[in-house]
């Protein structure tokens, strides 16, 4: 059977990269006794895969994954025997059984909502928002193995607001479109007119489409 | 997050510009975290290396368990910062902070340094100034941290003798409690620290080096080292832990999200070993040899694959392949933890356990490279050393290898041996060449593709409390020379590569290993001088050490080249390993006629361990 579950990425381990956190759920698997499932093969591995990586840097509210059991476990279950199995700081927040027709979550994976929180010159950054929007284009740097492209991100942006607990924001996130978080930062802070900040990342959630093709929390669907 | 102390967003803010922040974030799982005031004492466990390296430490994970398990007191662990986060701290005045709680190290009642290598010292030096904790003992204010050391290098404890309060010396067991509990009672006494001092010296295995006056002759060798108060013994005798089986063994241990250098479960089969290789120090300081049982292992084994959810498993010892019932060890535990996917590995392979049944075992779960260590290319040598392995041993052992399906295979030797010549040079290219051979005589659908051999040939240090010990070190020059002559001759192999140390880095592991207390001066001119890491390549300059020796006053050629007298006293004498001189000097004499000396389980050999009655069964079944 297979079984979604939310997670929280909390602060104190933004800077523990994707790998590791996968590498740490697998262990926290093995270490709940759970009927994880494994791949074939010469090494295998518990089947295990997130809807998406968090780089290095972000803390994720609401991160998604999937894992395959050997056994029907109800979710009130998993997610006693997983937080039992869990550092605080890597908790898991809720789980679903999913279809055996479900699409796999990695493919369902439509935009990301963030919240960044500058440490410096939110101000200004703030009072930029109007404007940098307005803008019919925005052109961006986007790094991939290549070498570094540009591409237009206006289109990918599809919220933008100032709070007070910093910039949120609602960005595309597929395969072929996304705008990272850092593309959105570089090309604001050249309008402000000030230098990139330091600061803090969070993932809020994930969102796919649903039948109505509204963007909707990709663990809802 | 209340006990994260003042400097937590100026943490925050430099873990954002370091490289591998994961070094200093903690919060792993089986991290240990008690509420700061929930308990009366505070261990901070210092390990003078990076994180990578410290996480892969046996030994703490066994202290740090151990202290834990006390309600009223509370482990926590420090380790030396890359230099970029030293520079920050430094810059911003942000004193070094434990993984647990971020609280600095000066907060702490009590701290401990583990010695493993000697060049890790002047991280020690670096940690206590950086943890704003008085770098001297001598000068450390009442309220400060006591701070001891134990591990392997605390055998010859003089080098440190400026900055340690107390050293533990031996198993470190039952002592750690017995020193933590003295410290907590004095602590609200309002007692001066000597009293606490004068106390942990009547504590088996502690020595503190202020209860000692050094003398020194005029050719510069120590005339005398005497107590100066009558709580502190003429010797202090090292720990030993009688029985594994009844001493404390962790059952869980923090995972590191990144990975450090041994990355798995280690399970202790047993400590000590019995083949008296004479340049090993660790092979006479763990005498005598104690086992694990079965059902010990096997239930630590399950409970820490539980605990951990780790995916490997190695067996650790000096000499796994001498546990008495190796193989059916290896079949239980695959038994047990197979259907968990839990490999084993087993490292340090000697090439004379007769282990193709358990190879083929392991086999089953990993191939990894297998290592064997003849440490010298010839038998003439291999006598000297008494290094029981003969030649046929390691064909047998590396064709069983090979055709086992392993295809990579690494040699170790050491070079600047006590007696070796250019004809050792040549034998362990001839031995190199033969491992290739035997590669190709098995045919060829039965071996795995990809021959790999790794010859790695390290530079021979002298250590205190072996036969060794009054030997001088080959100077740099020759070494360079014989390392020169080694790769050309290598070169020619085809499939083998040569691995070696530097020279400059033994030969300051030599002035350490056997030095004595004025080489605190060193310590502190080298550490003032920007000497940190140093067992990081790229940090290591040699010239700024020398400059070091300079400013002390020293002469390093001295600490690392020099023969010692056989009535000399040496400087780490204080120390009681249980070993008697006399053995190590007739071990000495022995290596000289290339005379070997049986392994301990064929009979005794008189190590001098029998004077601690109860320590060693196979002295005391009167085998001598």
């Amino acid at each position: 059977m297979r079984m979604l579950a939310t997670f929280e990425k909390r602060e104190r381990l933004r800077h523990i990269g994707h790998l590791d956190i996968l590498r740490a759920m697998q262990r926290a698997l093995r270490r709940s006794g759970l009927p994880a499932a494994y791949s074939q093969g010469f090494n295998p591995h518990i089947l295990l895969t997130f809807a998406s990586a968090l780089s290095v840097g972000a803390s994720g509210e609401c991160e998604i994954m999937e894992v395959t059991l050997t056994e029907e476990v109800t979710p009130e279950a998993f997610l006693a025997a997983m937080n039992k199995a869990l550092p605080p700081e890597l908790p898991l927040t809720g789980a679903r059984v999913l279809e055996d027709r479900h699409p796999a979550a990695m493919a369902l994976v439509k935009a990301a909502r963030y919240r960044i929180v500058p440490l410096e010159h939110m101000e200004q950054l703030a009072a930029a928002l109007p404007g940098y929007l307005s803008q019919e284009e925005i052109q961006a740097e986007r790094k991939t193995k290549s070498g570094v492209k540009p591409c237009d991100i206006r289109p990918l942006i599809y919220e933008l607001e100032a709070r007070e607990d910093g910039l949120h924001c609602l960005l595309a996130l597929t395969e072929t479109e996304s705008c990272k978080p850092n593309m959105l930062m570089e090309t604001l802070c050249a309008y402000a007119g000030v230098p990139v900040p330091r600061l803090r990342l969070i993932r809020v959630g994930l969102l796919g489409q649903d039948a109505q093709g509204q963007l909707v929390p990709l663990e809802t669907l | 997050m209340s006990t994260l102390n003042q400097w937590n967003e100026q943490i925050e803010a430099m873990l954002e510009r370091v490289q591998k922040a994961p070094r200093y974030t903690g919060g792993e799982m089986n991290s240990v975290v008690k509420p700061w005031e929930s308990v009366a004492l505070h261990y901070g466990f210092c390990f003078p290396d990076t994180y990578e390296v410290g996480m892969s430490h046996l030994g703490m994970k066994i202290l740090y368990g151990l202290v834990n398990q006390e309600p009223d007191q509370v482990c926590e662990r420090f380790f030396m910062p890359w230099t970029d986060m030293k520079a920050l701290m430094e810059a911003e005045g942000v004193p070094l902070f434990s993984l647990e709680s971020r609280m600095p190290l000066y907060a702490f009642d009590m701290i401990g340094f583990t010695l493993q290598y000697e060049m890790s010292y002047t991280n020690i030096l670096a940690m206590l100034r950086l943890g704003k904790v008085t770098v001297r003992a001598c000068e450390r204010g009442r309220d400060e941290p006591v701070v001891v050391a134990g591990g392997p290098c605390a055998f010859n404890p003089e080098p440190l003798a400026d900055f340690i309060d107390a050293f533990m010396i031996g198993d470190g067991e039952e002592v750690t409690l017995e020193v933590t509990a003295a410290v907590r009672d004095w602590k609200p006494t309002g007692e001066p620290r000597e009293t606490l001092l004068k106390k942990l010296a009547g504590i088996r295995g502690v020595y503190v080096p202020s209860l000692y006056d050094v003398a020194y002759a005029e050719d510069g060798t120590v005339a005398s080292i005497r107590p100066n108060a009558p709580e502190a013994p003429e010797r202090v005798a090292r720990c030993v832990v009688t029985d594994l089986n009844t001493a404390y063994y962790p059952r869980s241990f923090p995972v590191p999200y990144t990975e450090v250098v041994f990355d798995r479960i280690m399970l202790e089969i047993m400590r000590g070993c019995t083949r008296g290789c004479r340049f090993c120090q660790a092979g006479m300081i763990y005498r005598p040899v104690r086992e694990r049982s079965l059902e010990t292992l096997r239930s630590l084994a399950r409970d820490l694959e539980r605990a951990t959810g780790y995916e490997e498993m190695s067996l650790s010892s000096l000499s796994s392949g001498d546990y008495s019932c190796l193989p059916e060890l290896i079949r239980t535990l695959m038994r047990d933890l197979n259907k968990e996917h839990v490999g084993i590995s087993l490292p340090s392979l000697r090439i004379d356990s007769v282990l193709k049944e358990s190879l083929e075992e392991t086999q089953k779960m990993r191939k990894t490279s297998l290592t064997f260590a003849p440490e010298a290319g010839t038998q003439r040598l291999r006598d000297v050393i008494n290094k029981g392995v003969t030649e046929q041993d390691l064909m047998e052992k590396v064709t069983d290898a090979f055709m086992g399906g392993w295809s990579s295979v690494k040699l170790y030797f050491m070079i600047g041996l006590p007696t070796e010549t250019y004809e050792d040079l040549d034998g362990i290219a001839d031995l190199a060449q033969k491992v290739v051979r035997c590669y190709f005589a098995v045919p060829k659908d039965k071996r795995a593709k990809g021959l790999r051999v790794t010859v790695s040939a390290s530079s021979f240090v002298p250590k205190p409390v072996t036969p060794f010990q009054w030997e001088g070190q080959d100077t740099q020059e020759s070494l360079k020379a014989k390392q020169a002559y080694l790769r050309e001759k290598l070169r020619a192999v085809k499939g083998v590569n040569f691995n070696y140390h530097t020279p400059e880095l033994s030969y300051l592991e030599a002035c350490f290993s056997r030095g004595d207390r004025r080489l605190g001066r060193v310590l502190e001119a080298a550490v003032d001088r920007g000497c940190i890491l140093d067992g990081w390549s790229d940090l290591f300059n040699f010239e700024t050490w020398m400059e070091a020796f300079r400013d002390a006053g020293l002469d390093p050629d001295w600490y690392a080249y020099r023969r010692c007298g056989q009535d000399e006293l040496l400087p780490w004498e204080v120390v009681d390993s249980g070993i008697d001189r006399r053995f190590l000097w007739r071990e000495y004499e022995r290596a000289q006629q290339a005379r070997t000396t049986r392994d301990c389980r064929q009979g005794c050999n008189g190590c001098g361990l029998n004077r601690w009655k109860g320590v060693c069964a196979l002295a005391d079944a009167g085998h001598v």
